[in-house]
Formats: structure tokens, sequence, C-alpha cells
């Protein structure tokens, strides 16, 4: 049996090209590994509706949403101290929302089966097929080849399918995080909603520097499911050596911590996973994003926009998916040269545009002594402020008495604000 | 504030697998490369604990893991052969 296009990864890139594409009417096949779409996805917790209103417009309709997020939140959080920054937003905006990744992948794959396309789940695919010439001509899977005229890789972070094709290196630990995360479940949405602040059906977004991953790049977050949240740590790989706690305790220390343990008392651990999230941004991206036969979407391209506190992967691989399935409906054959409109239409949309814009946020972010300067100063400063002794201090002289103390050079933190403000 | 730490392995007794007993997605290629291998980052760096240290050796064991893909990644050594699981076996996620 042959097919117009293989998509290899139901998560939410490879459903959108084969969404479009069967909308189409090209005849589309999805293979994903796992027992159902989803079963093998993990993120943070928050997906973005900007984009999506442009390249998935169905999901105002019916997806799945827990809660739309009107408080933004932002921690540095050191042993025995906090400050945080909450943006409250009181209209009832819809501009990001909070859904497990599975239950929103669940609801993309109805949609797109229901455009015709097939999904067979369980089946792994281990190796793109080329023909003599080097086009990719199908995948395969076990003893089984699967032809087509087109095939997606839309297979995720780890992108070992480009790799035996030998279009990517493998992957250094430079370009790449590893977030660990637990569900807590709590014994009802109120109790939720209580412990962190929040009216009905009101959604908050947190995250958390410093203390969640012992002063290295990467940080904590918190989202909050319907009657559930998301507990997590991201830490960077390169900075492995540099970790006193294994990754594994590192959220469970978090979860512990005096400033969370009261907010997630008495819930319950429902789901506890872990997954590679690209960091290094478009310096992760293969050499190319079309070969002949091929086009790559979502984390395997490298589309994952991370400024610290804004970590977008679901719009960018949308997106990616939806103009890889434009540029399938225009070429004339699946010749790189016809593919090679696939990239024209990453750099006039915004994922390409946006990515180029924060190239640099990757340097910054991955800076050993960013996170630990401010979170110590920051959190140090504040208290120094608040608490009154003989001497009331001036926001300078708390700063100052703070910087002494926690040994952060102030002309340090004062540049690497300044390269904050411009990358980030 | 006491609240219960929960280990790794009774966090990890929240989730659904299906277990491949019969071929491990991953291996370790040389032990050798392990026995030798001064820092052993696998042992840290893998949310699911897989890897243990015993004596100057590595001991895996893949029925627990989450296929994240971090031990290849960290591995300085590239001692980790790591396949996707045999269709629809391994981590099995339902509320993340």
């Amino acid at each position: 049996m042959k097919f117009d296009v293989a998509v290899v990864g139901a998560g939410p890139a490879g459903l959108a090209a084969a969404y479009r594409l069967a909308s189409s009417g090209f005849k589309v096949v999805v293979l994903e590994r796992g027992r159902e779409p989803g079963a093998k996805e993990l993120y943070g917790g928050r997906i973005y509706a900007y984009w999506l209103d442009k390249y998935l417009p169905e999901f105002r309709k019916d997806a799945p949403v827990d809660r739309w997020v009107r408080k933004e939140r932002v921690s540095f959080l050191t042993e025995d101290k906090a400050l945080t920054v909450e943006l409250a937003i009181t209209q009832k905006e819809k501009t990001s929302f909070v859904v497990p990744l599975v239950s929103f992948v669940s609801w993309l794959s109805k949609l797109v089966q229901g455009a015709g396309v097939k999904i067979v789940t369980e089946v792994t695919v281990d190796a793109l097929v080329k023909d003599e010439k080097g086009k990719i001509t199908g995948v395969q899977s076990g003893s089984d080849v699967l032809q087509a005229e087109y095939v997606i890789d839309a297979e995720g972070v780890n992108r070992l399918l480009l790799e035996r094709a030998g279009i990517v290196k493998k992957l250094e630990p430079e370009l790449v995080a590893v977030g660990v995360k637990e569900v807590l479940k709590f014994e009802n949405k109120k109790v939720l909603e209580e412990r962190l602040g929040l009216d009905e059906d009101e959604g908050l977004a947190w995250a958390l520097a410093g203390y969640p991953t012992e002063y290295l790049p990467g940080g904590g977050f918190i989202y909050t499911y319907k009657d559930s949240l998301a507990l997590g740590v991201v830490v960077y790989l390169k900075n492995w050596e540099k970790l006193k706690t294994p990754v594994y305790d590192l959220v469970e220390k978090l979860r512990l911590h005096p400033y969370i343990a009261p907010l997630v008392k008495g819930a319950t651990l429902q789901e506890y996973g872990g997954h590679m999230t690209p960091v290094a941004g478009i310096n992760m991206s293969p050499p190319r994003y079309y070969y002949d036969g091929l086009l790559i979407v979502g984390d395997a391209a490298g589309f994952l926009l991370h400024t610290g506190v804004l970590i977008r992967g679901v719009d960018f691989a949308i997106a990616s998916g939806v103009l890889a399935a434009e540029a399938i409906k225009e070429a004339r054959s699946p010749s790189a040269e016809d593919l090679a409109i696939y990239e024209k239409k990453l750099r006039e949309s915004f994922v390409l545009q946006q990515l180029e814009k924060f190239r640099s946020a990757d340097r910054l972010l991955s800076d050993e002594s960013l996170f630990r300067d401010l979170a110590l100063l920051s959190t140090e400063a504040a208290y120094r402020y608040f608490n009154i002794d003989h001497n009331q201090r001036t926001l300078f002289e708390a700063v100052r008495e703070a910087s002494k103390k926690t040994r952060v050079n102030m002309l340090k933190i004062m540049i690497n604000m300044i390269r904050m403000l411009r990358s980030l | 504030m006491s609240l219960k730490y929960f280990t790794i392995e009774e966090r990890l007794n929240a989730n659904a697998w299906d277990v491949d007993i019969h071929r491990p997605h991953i291996k370790i290629k040389d032990p050798d490369k392990c026995r030798t291998c001064e820092k052993k980052p696998c042992t840290y760096m893998c949310p699911a604990k897989c890897y243990v240290q015993q004596g100057d050796y590595v001991v895996l064991s893949t029925e627990a893991c989450v296929e994240c893909g971090t031990c290849r990644v960290v591995c300085p050594h590239g001692a980790i052969e790591w396949n996707y699981p045999r269709s629809g076996m391994g981590i099995w996620y339902r509320f993340t």
C-alpha cells in the first residue's frame, strides 16, 4: 500500500501536517510508536493560542482547555527565601492555556482521523528508507517497509531517524535540557484554586529560578491543570557535573521546599516523567529542513523557543507542521529543489523569524552564574529592605549590603540585566 | 511543614508501562568503558534512576525508563546504544 505522505510521530507537529494534507485530498498515514497518540509526549504544561488561531483555528471550537492562564508568576527561590513577581490579568483573556499534552494531542488526533488520516499506533519506525539516489522513499519498521512519496519527520527531540540517515550528528549536551515532572492531583479543584490563589477555572503559569536547579541554568515550573498541577524542573545537560543532587531527586526537593510544600500538601502523585527539550533554539536545527522526499518539523527541527520564563513548543510545532503541508501541496515533485519552498515558508512565518530574533538567548541563559547571581542578590536585597532594625535601609543600601553578603558583583549583574533586556 | 519524600521507586510506581522484557531498548555497548568512566553522568542524569553504580561498573535496568534519551546524550564515551522501544512498549503517559 502506497501513501502520498507518511508522517513519523503523532505529536502536535506531525498531526497538524497530516490534518492539512488530508483536508486537501492527500492520502496520509501517521505512524506512532506509543499505545495512543500522546503516550510518549511530555511538556511543561502551557500552549500559546495566538498562532493557533491562524494555523489551527479549529482548536477554539472544542479543544480541551483545563485553564486559561490569567496569572503569570516568576520567583527567585533560595534555600530560605523567595522573591515573587506576579502579573494578574483580570479580563477574561484567552491567550494561553494549560492542558495535559496527552489530552490536547488526543483531541487533535480525532480531528485528524475525521479528515481521513490513518493513524497507526504501536509502530516504531526504525529508519528512513532511501533509494540509490539518496531520496527518502519511505520508512522502515522492523522488516516492514512503507513507501510514500513524501515523508515528514516529526519524531521529536531525540531524532534518531535523522541521525541514522546521516542528516544530523548525535545530539550534544549543549543543545538540550532534561525536564523532570510530577503531576500532583488534589482532592478537588476548589482545593487547588484556594492554595494557588486562583479564581474559578483561572490558570497559573509559574517559573522558578535558583534553588530548583541548584542555581544552574534551567529552572522550575508549576502549571495548574483542572484539579492537578504540573511541578517540574528543567536542567541543562551541559551542567550536569555541577549538580549535587541527582536529577531524579531535584523535583522532589522542590516539592518539599518550605515555599512550595504548603501548596501541594495532601496532593497525590498521579504521574512522574522525564523528557528532553531543545534549549539552543535554532542552533539545534539540522543543516536543512528539507531533503529529497523529506521534511522535518517540530522538536526534531529544533522549533522550540525558549527565553527562560517563556517557553513555546506546541505553537511552533503546529505551525511548522502546517507549513510543511502547504509546501507539499505546492511542490511539483518531492525533490529537495521543489521542497525548498518549505524553508521559504518558515522564513516568512513567525517560526524562523522569532527563532532568529532570539538566537542569542541561549548564550545568556546557559551562563552558569546568571540565575545564581539574580536569585541570591534579589532575595537578599529584598529581605534587607523589608527587615526593619535600628537602621531602615534605602533600596541602594539594601542592594549594596546584599551584594557584599552574597558576593555577587553588582557591575556584572547590571551588565547581565542589560543583556537580558536585549536578548530575552 | 513536613511532607513525605517520595523515593524514585515510589514515584515511578505511579506510571503505566508495558515492559519489553525480551528485548531491552537500551544497552551498554561496552561495560569496560563504564568501568573506566570517572564521573558516570548516567547515574546522575537519568530521571528514572535506571543506571546504578555497583563497584566500578554501572548496572542498567530499563524497566522503568521514561524514554527521554538523556543517558545517550550525557554519556561521554558513546557507550550507550539507545533505541525507541518496540511497537507500543515502554512508558505510557496519561496525565502529562
